[in-house]
């Protein structure tokens, strides 16, 4: 590590990357590029080392998304893959595969695997939508949500501690935990012919029932996106400011500056997208739908907590080397437990927004817990999250999920025929073993660095 | 025996080298022993340390007390499920339900089969279920006289190649590429899904066609029954074979001064072999229907005895099975021995895709006709598949296990759903049964692996 960033960041970027060694390259490749770099050039230059050493960060899959994107447009009959109905309506469709990848996300770092979590979410979901029927339990919806996650975090923490505590391989664990949570699911729903209904007309189900649909109203919508892209603005300003002032390395100011514009102009094309009114000349359907604050807040907590806590931290820690954490005297148990129990309470919520996106319908039909937990784990995996553990974002989870909703709603429009349904299947499946491909490929190539 | 030398691990002073002391070792009766020499008794199977009936059973349960427990929590497990079952509803233990049972059992059975070669690796095969799916519609296709109209038996011999096909595709991203078999077989089962319901092509095939042969074939395969005479002899002939091919090879191991289990204990294996046979054979040979008849050995028993046989001798008897059992011990001890991990791994692959084809043959007559529902269920008994290894004693950590624990995991899965059904339990709470002994049985797996000697 001839580059140590903490004392020569300035000596070696100065130099410029073409005269360093190649030692010096891979130890740049290892090291984030806002920390080596003093100017947009340089960054750019050391994000590109950092792409081809094999930390590609989102990279891959939002080339795919955009590949998806332009090819679903260029085929689908009338063009109509990126009207903004459809937009809108993918966002919907993937929520579920957003919220559950982004859950997964958190027991991958940790080089585990949670099979339960399509399960769990759909008891989350049929929790929360049961306890607010009336007549019934009547709760008020903040409390039956609570209350639902609440449980799924229970059983999470149930399985995390067989993992973590007896050594029981995560897989099996959450194998058996699918198999019971799918029975259990059914019980709770009240027979397999079951089904429980959101009343759109009782305004305490209408706040669940809109959690997906509902629309924000379009000047409603522009408030919002302006009071989040100043406080997410400043406070990217204000602490690589702060940084800068206590000496501390920090990013270019330029760059500060290209990344609050960039988070402007994504929010500004979500609010004109969803404002463009999707429905007929006599019925407006204009405004951003309430799923996409819902999981934005969901996405900037779980960044928070693994970016900018201990508990985040420490998860990285070990999934990256646990014999390394645990001798560091990092709680093994603890931290894997609180994961998983976190990680199912994330899937809880996931299962109540898939109920939402069904019109407020829960039944055995509504989705197919084994095909929810392939399809989050394909997700993130593809989002750019590593199976060995250690290295992921909640971001890839989200990215991730949104490119299987695309590529699900997309072959939907092909009017395929008798193809489509095997193609949902293939795509899907193709993409996450072209996923985990690169990812074998870029940890050789990163492998090669740590080992230099 | 081979698999005792895989799991058996390394740093664990061998102070009874059964080659050269057994007699001397226990001789000295076990209570006499040391701790180490226990710990090393318990990691040599009985056979070789024990000279009469009485040391034999006390080696064998010294070793089932330090983990090396084998098929017996299964056998308990079939036991205390047939006795609460038989207590709760008198119909269980019937002729008719048992043949049932067997039947239901089939399909676990063998993908349990086909798992543990994944598992032996220390590997992880999910696309088995749909290996099964996706054979089952090639062969139901293949044979449609409106459309290829294949013979039978060319049909089935396509559809296993195509599936060791798949294995074969799968075992080399594994094995020569170094991706996770968890996620490889995790997509691989996405892109079946999908290939099986593009060749079933969107509507039903069905194989129950009195008027073609080919179909007639295929649909016996799993309602035909031996004629119940032929059953006997059949069975007369396998329990002669086996039992003359036992004692031969214990007598030429003697001749050669070679060690060998006590003579009773040979005589034990073969009588308990016939009365197995002959209880199987008076089962079946009962009139099972409710009107009309109804009997004989379904050939599906003689199809798992014959695959459970030919995956038997290759796993214990074979350098290949040898190869198997060292790498799930210790991937990184075989390479240095010279094995060459990427080729046995795809092998293993190979080998578990055929066993979920022949699955696949056996689900396509089963079922008689195939839909697209049907198909996407078949991805489900990838997860009792590896539940019914798990419980017949496969360790998921690799190395440890063989193919008879695929059949008796097998049986107690068919059990708890044949058991429950009958007690009008609803699939739900099935489901939460199979999970709960899924769960005991990893429980067991990981507490016998702490027990095991040098896992401490």
């Amino acid at each position: 590590m001839t580059a140590d960033p903490g004392e020569t960041p300035a000596g070696t970027a100065g130099d410029g990357m073409a005269d360093l060694t190649l030692d010096a390259k891979v130890a740049a490749a290892d090291v984030p590029p806002e920390l080596v770099a003093q100017s947009l050039g340089q960054y750019l230059r050391a994000w590109w080392l950092q792409v081809r050493s094999g930390n590609s960060g989102v990279l891959p899959v939002v080339l795919a998304i955009v590949i998806v994107a332009v090819v679903f447009e260029a085929v689908t009959p009338e063009h109509a893959f990126l009207r903004p109905s459809n937009l809108v309506y993918i966002f919907g469709l993937s929520t579920v595969y957003m919220v559950l990848a982004m859950a997964e996300t958190v027991v991958l770092l940790l080089a585990e695997v949670d099979l339960s979590v399509g399960a769990v979410a759909l008891i989350g979901g049929v929790i929360a939508f049961k306890l607010v029927q009336q007549p019934g339990p009547d709760w008020p919806w903040w409390a039956a949500v609570l209350a639902a996650l609440a449980c799924c975090g229970v059983i999470g923490a149930l399985q995390g501690t067989l993992t973590a505590l007896l050594r029981i391989p995560s897989f099996v664990v959450t194998l058996g935990g699918f198999l019971l949570f799918s029975g259990i699911l059914i019980v709770i729903l009240g027979g397999a012919d079951a089904s429980v209904n959101l009343n759109s007309s009782v305004t305490n189900q209408r706040v669940i029932y809109d959690m997906v649909q509902g629309l924000i109203a379009p000047i409603v919508g522009w408030i919002i996106l302006a009071v989040v892209v100043v406080a997410v603005g400043t406070a990217l300003w204000l602490r690589s400011a702060a940084r800068r002032r206590q000496g501390l390395v920090a990013p270019p100011l330029s760059l500060t500056a290209i990344r609050i514009a960039l988070v402007a102009i994504v929010g500004v094309a979500v609010v004109i997208i969803c404002t463009v009114n999707r429905g007929t000349s006599l019925v407006t359907v204009a405004g951003v739908p309430w799923v996409i604050p819902i999981v934005l807040v969901v996405l900037g907590a779980w960044t928070l907590v693994l970016q900018r806590t201990r508990f985040g931290r420490y998860i990285y820690a070990i999934g990256g080397n646990p014999e390394a954490a645990r001798r560091a005297g990092v709680s093994l148990p603890a931290i894997r437990t609180w994961a998983f129990a976190l990680c199912s309470a994330t899937a809880g919520l996931g299962g109540i927004l898939l109920g939402s996106f069904f019109y407020g319908e829960y039944s055995t039909n509504t989705a197919d817990p084994g095909q929810l937990v392939l399809y989050s784990i394909a997700a993130a995996v593809i989002g750019g999250v590593s199976l060995f553990g250690g290295r992921g974002k909640a971001i890839h989870g989200v990215l991730g999920g949104l490119l299987i909703g695309g590529i699900a709603y997309g072959v939907s429009l092909l009017n395929l025929g008798e193809l489509a349904t095997p193609l949902e299947y293939i795509l899907p499946g193709g993409v996450l073993l072209a996923a985990v491909l690169i990812d074998v490929l870029s940890r050789r190539g990163a492998g090669s660095v740590t080992h230099v | 025996m081979s698999d005792v030398r895989g799991t058996s691990d390394e740093e664990v002073p061998v102070t009874a080298d059964p080659g050269e002391t057994p007699a001397g070792t226990t001789g000295a009766g076990m209570a006499d022993l040391t701790l180490d020499a226990k710990v090393a008794a318990a990691d040599v199977p009985p056979e070789l340390l024990a000279q009469s009936l009485g040391q034999y059973f006390r080696a064998w349960w010294l070793r089932v007390r330090s983990g090396n427990s084998g098929v017996l929590p299964v056998v308990l497990g079939i036991v205390v499920v047939a006795v609460s079952f038989q207590i709760a509803n008198s119909k269980f233990l019937s002729a008719q339900n048992l043949v049932n049972l067997f039947e239901q059992s089939t399909v676990y059975m063998l993908l349990a089969i086909g798992e543990i070669f994944a598992l032996l690796l220390g590997e992880i095969d999910l696309s088995v279920g749909l290996v099964m799916g996706l054979g089952s519609v090639v062969v139901a296709e293949l044979v449609q006289p409106t459309g290829a109209d294949w013979p039978w038996w060319a049909a089935i011999i396509a559809t296993l190649l195509a599936c060791s096909a798949v294995g074969a595709i799968q075992g080399s991203l594994v094995a020569r590429l170094k991706m996770p078999s968890f996620i490889v077989t995790l997509g691989g089962l996405l892109i079946l899904e999908g290939v099986a319901i593009l060749v079933l092509g969107g509507t039903l095939v069905g194989i129950g066609n009195s008027q073609y042969s080919n179909e007639v074939v295929l649909y016996d395969i799993f309602w035909g029954t031996f004629n119940p005479v032929v059953g006997w002899i059949l069975m007369a002939v396998l329990v002669g074979a086996a039992g003359t091919g036992l004692w031969l090879r214990e007598a030429s191991k003697r001749r050669h001064g070679l060690e060998t289990p006590p003579r009773s204990l040979t005589a034990m294996k073969i009588v308990l072999m016939a009365v197995a046979g002959i209880a199987v054979v008076a089962i079946c040979n009962v009139n099972r229907a409710h009107s009309g008849t109804i009997e004989g050995v379904p050939y599906i028993i003689a199809i798992v005895l014959v695959v459970l046989a030919a995956w038997t001798v290759l796993l214990q008897r074979t350098r290949f099975g040898r190869y198997v059992y060292a790498i799930g011990g210790n991937p990184e001890a075989a390479r240095r021995a010279g094995v060459s991990l990427p080729a046995v791994r795809t092998w293993g692959f190979v080998l578990a895709a055929l066993t979920s084809g022949i699955a696949g043959v056996l689900f396509a007559s089963w079922q008689v006709s195939l839909t697209t529902n049907i198909i996407k269920a078949s991805n489900s008994y990838v997860l009792l598949a590896v539940a019914a290894a798990v419980i017949g004693g496969t360790s998921l950590f690799g190395g440890r296990g063989k193919t008879i624990h695929g059949v008796l995991g097998g049986l107690v899965i068919g059990g708890i759903y044949n058991g429950l059904y009958l007690l009008g339990v609803s699939s739900q709470w099935i489901d939460v049964a199979v999970a709960a002994v899924l769960l005991a049985a990893a429980l067991v797996d990981v507490l016998s692996r702490r027990g095991a000697p040098g896992q401490t």
